[in-house]
């Protein structure tokens, strides 16, 4: 055979380069037998995704990072995985008279992982640094409430699209953190806050130690932290590793020795390990799983389920005059929802129907804030349409439900627009349709933009179990999260009564009045609340899913085999 | 011949510039803000948003901005991604699982694919043939990703024949039912062209020729024969590389495999150019090299192909 003294170079190149990707590789882990193959390692493994963010907690939003960072750091108070209840962690003692003032005492003898004691002035500096502006940290509001945050976190006059640009703030301590010796600090807040104890539980609350201020980046990557585990290996896209930390001081120890956080892209892969006993835990069934209740045949008494902090509703635009509806067009919607068969149809009971605007498993839950509001009724649908075109309003022929395309939303947001469609008729002048934009970016893009032209779906994930933190945030005139410009002067007065009153079921009555008063104005229809379905091995036992739907760590232990 | 190469490597570099600028743009064009997505429901602090923008330069002019991604390149730094890992390292980790995953599907399309068309054109209409129509009909009809759930669901968990998903360091034998799955599609092209070609050719004049000769059967069909109906097929396998390289995407979220796929799959999702924009470079530059060795194989198959 001839060969070209070309061919020959490229053919040479070809088995080159089958030669370079032939080398690597390594060993892989493989289960089986009778014997419990954790046991010996004292090692589990838990599905995992790639965090947005390093583990500084004052930066961190997202479940992925979160998740682990939960496992790491420990914070003044925490959440109780059965009852949500916030109860002292690292906290001895926090008190209050006003609920404006705040005395924060901490345990004594805690420690961070490179043996330096945890101390009021690591909770001081690692509030300061986040609240600081120039620090970029996406955790800086959380701090919003404490006096002097203005003078620390300096906004831009014409955000960050224009061209000027925030000036530099006066100083980076906030006035209203003062460290009174080293195990106790003093908070003082702009006004009264009731939950502020039960805030404090959220991750930008935790402390940093004295190693993060010298190299805040490499921190990031190789965190000294204070949780019941201890950060060990960080492979990005692939695995982090946490150990058990032996100086955790909390009357629950850990059960394992070692937990691998392995990243999944799919959660049918994290589920199909999972059936095979080769990942312990996975928060995500995938929804081919959910279909038909397969996940609980294929787990039988490996299969958890229950409730998390999460709610689906339907928020209006009411600054648009088209799309923005008025109240009767919107409680018209509402009734035409049919709740209780779309969670049964699609998503196989996985969520319920919801009667008010709030979670049901938060402290100052109270059931049927929505009244009959909240039930399908098609009759009074039709009723409540003809009132809100009697009332002045005319419908576009053609009414959007927006929705991102790469979330999974589709298939209920078509059931509803079906659902509100029949119930309206035929001859109703306008027709309900269900639009994506491609991705979740700028969908947030377009409603923060207030440029949205129809309504669209929004979700609420708790960042503290408590009622206050579904209406604050939603609701109140002008909040950070209020997408459909809702505005209602009577209900900022009782959010604010609410807020400032001092005893706390006191308070949480307010709030509840608060709630119940969204119902003359329907700025956004609730829908349902998120179930919980996870499942585990049959190498571990005692698991427990936090209401935040995360595992909760010193649950999870290894099956004596 | 090494002057027609130097020629079409120089060829490489306006045609790279070409697609970076394009890939640049259009990646730049994308509606919503990066970081206005990436605090749920809330809207993300401005001093995030500013400070994000002005460390990966979002803030300047396109123009501005294609000249130091291309100064990085260039020089090597591709910086972190949005975020704050490093892009070279993360690319380092998941493209040698990626070629490793792609050469390997191409080596079964090609044994498999090859092996069965020419044993199907040699005895056209026999029962191999018909075996071989009616299996690759069988799997050509099939979407990759039901191949890859059902071998994963029957073989990794009904049976534990292999684990359902990939481990880190994704060996060769690990790989091979995600190379199979991945090849399953394109082995029944490649079995198919290949038959044609064969049927084609065994009507040439050459072929009769080498049979009057005298030449045995297996000299007249491993050479003459073979040599000849391949140019087709490896055109196909040429631009295979390039495209399984971008393109197992679902093969290794199915069996969560850590390679550029689902890298390139987030980044997209959270429009994080840094990783598009250098994944997309190197495959445009795969593209361009493969089919470059397969104009330079051309030579090797058929000798009355020369370079000029």
């Amino acid at each position: 055979m001839r060969v070209t003294k070309g061919a020959k170079i490229a053919t040479g190149t070809a088995l080159l380069a089958l030669g370079v990707a032939a080398c690597g590789g390594g060993g892989g882990s493989s289960s089986g037998g009778g014997e419990n193959p954790r046991a010996a390692s004292g090692t589990v493994y838990i599905r995992g995704c790639e965090p947005q963010t390093g583990f500084v907690p004052g930066n961190i939003n997202e479940t992925c990072g979160g998740t682990i960072n939960g496992f790491v750091y420990s914070r003044l108070v925490k959440y109780n995985s059965d009852t949500a209840a916030p109860e002292l962690d690292q906290a001895e003692s926090i008190e209050t008279t006003d609920n404006k003032v705040w005395t924060i005492k901490l345990k004594p003898g805690l420690k961070w992982t490179d043996g330096t004691p945890v101390t009021a002035k690591n909770y001081v500096d690692a509030w300061n640094y986040t609240a600081y502006s120039p620090n970029a940290q996406l955790g800086s509001f959380w701090f919003g409430d404490i006096v002097g945050f203005d003078k620390v976190n300096t906004s831009d006059p014409d955000g960050p699209d224009g061209p000027k640009e925030a000036p530099k703030p006066e100083t980076d301590k906030l006035e209203g953190l003062e460290v009174i010796d080293d195990l106790t600090f003093k908070v003082t807040l702009t006004a009264p806050v009731a939950v502020f104890r039960t805030k404090l539980g959220y991750t930008a609350f935790a402390p940093l130690p004295e190693a993060f201020f010298k190299d805040p980046e490499g921190f990031a990557q190789k965190p000294i932290t204070n949780g019941p585990f201890k950060f060990v290996q960080w492979d990005h896209n692939s695995q982090i590793i946490v150990e058990a930390n032996p100086d955790y001081p909390g009357p629950e120890k850990p059960k394992v020795k070692r937990i691998v956080y392995k990243m999944y892209k799919d959660d049918n892969a994290a589920y199909a390990d999972l059936v095979s006993n080769n990942l312990d835990f996975t928060e995500l069934i995938p929804p081919s799983a959910l279909a038909g209740d397969k996940w609980k045949a294929d787990l039988g008494d490996r299969a958890i389920e229950g409730q998390q902090g999460v709610i689906q509703t339907i928020t209006f635009p009411l600054y648009d005059k088209e799309f923005g509806g008025n109240a009767d067009f919107r409680k018209a919607v509402s009734y035409a929802i049919d709740r209780k068969t779309i969670t049964e149809k699609i998503f196989n009971k996985g969520r319920s129907p919801i009667n008010g605007w709030v979670s049901p498993i938060v402290e100052g839950f109270k059931d049927g804030a929505c009244g009959e509001l909240c039930t399908y009724d098609p009759a009074k649908a039709k009723e409540y349409l003809a009132k809100a075109k009697a009332a002045g309003y005319t419908p576009p022929a053609e009414f959007p439900i927006w929705s991102n395309a790469d979330g999974t939303h589709k298939d209920w947001i078509e059931a509803t627009v079906n659902s509100i469609n029949q119930a309206f008729g035929p001859d109703a002048g306008v027709k309900f349709v269900h639009k994506d934009m491609p991705t979740f970016a700028e969908l947030r893009d377009t409603i923060t933009q207030h440029k949205i032209k129809g309504a669209f779906r929004t979700g609420w994930q708790m960042d503290y179990p408590h009622i206050e933190n579904f209406l604050n945030p939603l609701y109140k005139t002008g909040a950070s999260s209020n997408d459909g410009l809702y505005s209602n002067k009577e209900l900022d007065e009782k959010l604010h009564e609410a807020d400032t009153a001092t005893d706390p079921a006191q308070a949480n009555a307010l709030y509840q009045e608060a709630e119940a008063m969204l119902q003359q104005d329907m700025p956004a229809i609730p829908l349902w609340s998120y179930g919980l379905q996870a499942g585990t091995s049959k190498w571990v036992t005692g698991v427990k899913v936090t209401p935040f739907g995360e595992l909760d760590p010193l649950s999870i232990a290894i099956k004596e085999a | 011949m090494g002057r027609y190469a130097i020629r079409r490597l120089l060829q490489l570099v306006p045609v790279v510039l070409g697609t970076t600028f394009i890939i640049n743009y259009m990646v730049w064009q994308l509606p919503g803000d990066p970081f206005a997505g990436r605090c749920g429901q809330r809207p993300c602090p401005d001093s995030y948003v500013t400070a994000m923008r002005e460390q990966f330069g979002l803030d300047q002019p396109i123009l501005l901005q294609y000249w130091n991604f291309l100064k990085n390149l260039l020089t090597g730094n591709l910086g972190t991604d949005f975020n704050g890992v490093s892009v070279a390292t993360q690319l380092a980790d998941a493209w040698p699982i990626t070629i490793r995953l792609a050469l390997m599907a191409v080596a079964f399309e090609a044994l498999i694919g090859i092996g069965a068309g020419v044993l199907s054109g040699l005895k056209r209409g026999g029962f191999i043939d018909n075996v071989v129509t009616i299996s690759t009909l069988f799997l050509l009809s099939l979407p990759i990703f039901v191949t890859g759930y059902l071998l994963q669901w029957v073989l990794g968990v009904q049976f534990g024949v292999i684990e359902p998903t990939v481990s880190d360091a994704a060996t060769i034998p690990e790989l091979i039912v995600p190379a199979l799955v991945l090849a399953s599609l394109n082995m029944a092209f490649t079995a198919r062209l290949t038959r044609t070609s064969i049927v084609e050719n065994l009507r040439a004049d050459y072929v009769r020729t080498a049979v009057a000769k005298g030449l045995s059967n297996r000299r007249v069909v491993g050479v003459h024969l073979l040599r000849n109906s391949l140019i087709p097929v490896l055109t196909f396998l040429g631009t295979e590389v390039g495209s399984l390289m971008s393109g197992a995407i679902i093969t290794e979220g199915i069996f969560n495999i850590h390679g550029i796929g689902g890298l390139l799959w987030r980044a997209i999702n959270g429009q994080d150019y840094t990783i598009v924009v250098p994944v997309a470079t190197l495959l445009v530059l795969v593209y361009l090299i493969t089919n470059l060795l397969v104009d330079l194989l051309y030579g090797v198959l058929d000798p009355r192909i020369r370079y000029e």
